[in-house]
């Protein structure tokens, strides 16, 4: 852990710049979470209540700009401050993303409401939003306590996820070839492809999320040296 | 990448038995500007004074090591110290003109080194210098006038004309922008960016943010060592020694 700043306060900036982020990834994962829980529990009413979140959420991404835009007009932070400063407005960038797919994976929660086309590829579905929702909280966690080695653990599992959804791709390939005819079946098969791809895009930006906080410690840009 | 202008090897500095630098190895490039940094003590400033021998003023002060500006060993027994410091000029923090007209002011080097033959190229060289320094459309029709009637800045302007009216080859400047208030600083670094194509800048300075602003090589120093020296880009963005990163961004050390 650094030091303390001579100026105190300083660091009770930063530390509530970090804690307005945190807060932001928690309504984040709540959102992937209520959405899933509509889908296992055949509730299509609670698409306004995943929107709602989404205002509060929307709110803390200002919050954390706006902190973060006063901290550097006062402060003017360098070395790890100024990547401490500049990393939660990306991350907050992130998590709002991650916030917009959950909102639209929601939406598609009448696809499990009306029938359950496949099994298979249900569980498939469900099994990708817990993974996620395990990397996120894990991604957050890595986040609060500097700790790259967390956020690189959490890169390894979107593989997972990336797999996960290519297998939904092909089952629901198969599935369609043999559900011609059948307009309702095939707009669902749609549907959970594209509830699919919300989850495998959630991934990536929570990967994002990990490369940030290894920028934060580290000081160099993953992305690019990858 | 150009060859360094300045080389120090294992320049050690003592004021009487106090170690003030140890073994500093440093290779200053030409045309940038570098900037000394450092809490107070750290010996940046013996550093820097003793790349024009103005720690020769010091009785108790010694040096060991080995200091060359353009290859020359500066402390070697055959160099003149006042044409060393023709070559390495000096600008100071409080502004210091002489008690003297603006034009004296610029014209005195120009005088004592014999640098201009007539007349016409004295005044030649001083509007050349004025000019250089920003200072000549606010002091071309009073260069009669005392060098303390002018402001701040202005008189801070008017030492860099005087250190450049000889065309040293170094400029070294100890904290030259620290009594002047931030439209003065500002025309200032905006002057020593542009002095730099011509010459080779070295600023001591405690403000962090005009090390950050105006240089491209920064050196840290503390207790006396050179913790860390490299492109002011890296030292302000992710520094590689904790001690810099602790000062730079104000943390306890």
């Amino acid at each position: 852990m650094e030091n303390e700043h001579i100026v105190r306060r300083f660091d009770k900036n930063l530390e509530k710049i970090k804690s307005k982020t945190l807060e932001m990834g928690e309504l984040v994962g709540a959102q992937v979470r209520d959405a899933t829980a509509m889908w296992i529990n055949h509730d299509a009413d609670e698409v306004a209540r995943i929107v709602a979140l989404d205002l509060r959420v929307n709110g803390l991404h200002r919050e954390v700009y706006e902190r973060a835009e006063i901290l550097i007009a006062r402060r003017q932070p360098v070395a790890s401050d100024l990547r401490r400063t500049l990393a939660p407005i990306n991350i907050a960038g992130e998590l709002e993303r991650i916030g917009d797919h959950a909102k639209s994976a929601a939406r598609r929660a009448f696809v499990f409401s009306r029938n359950r086309p496949d099994q298979k590829l249900f569980d498939t579905i469900v099994k990708m939003s817990s993974i996620v929702q395990v990397m996120l909280s894990e991604v957050l966690i890595a986040y609060d306590h500097s700790n790259i080695g967390q956020a690189a653990e959490v890169r390894m599992q979107d593989r997972e996820i990336d797999a996960l959804h290519q297998a939904v791709l092909k089952l629901v390939i198969s599935a369609l070839a043999n559900v011609s005819g059948d307009e309702e079946l095939v707009a669902g098969y749609v549907h959970l492809v594209l509830i699919s791809r919300n989850l495998e895009r959630v991934g990536d930006h929570i990967v994002n999320i990990s490369r940030y906080v290894n920028q934060i410690v580290e000081g160099d840009d993953l992305k690019a040296r990858e | 990448m150009d060859d360094p202008i300045i080389t120090a090897r294992d320049v050690s500095i003592f004021y009487g038995d106090k170690q003030a630098i140890f073994d500093v190895d440093m290779d200053i490039l030409p045309n940038k500007v570098t900037a000394f940094i450092g809490p107070s003590g750290c010996g940046k400033s013996t550093f820097l004074r003793a790349i024009n021998r103005m720690n020769d003023l010091i009785p108790i002060c010694r040096m060991d090591g080995e200091l060359r500006i353009g290859g020359q060993d500066i402390y070697a027994p055959e160099v003149d110290v006042v044409a060393l410091r023709v070559q390495v000029g000096m600008v100071f923090q409080k502004p210091n003109p002489f008690p003297k007209s603006i034009f004296e002011n610029v014209a005195y080097g120009l005088r004592i080194h014999k640098l201009a033959t007539s007349r016409s190229e004295l005044e030649d060289r001083v509007e050349w210098s004025l000019k250089s320094a920003g200072l000549w459309d606010e002091v071309a029709d009073r260069l009669d006038q005392s060098g303390n009637s002018l402001s701040g800045g202005q008189q801070q302007r008017l030492c860099i004309a005087r250190a450049i009216a000889v065309e040293p080859k170094v400029i070294l400047m100890d904290e030259p922008a620290s009594a002047l208030d931030p439209i003065a600083t500002a025309v200032v670094e905006e002057l020593i960016d542009n002095l730099r194509k011509k010459y080779t800048i070295i600023i001591v300075t405690h403000s962090m943010q005009q090390a950050a602003r105006i240089s491209q090589r920064t050196a840290f120093f503390h207790l006396g060592n050179l913790v860390e020296f490299g492109d002011t880009k890296t030292i302000f963005t992710n520094p590689a020694d904790e001690r810099t990163q602790n000062y730079i961004t104000g943390r306890i050390g």
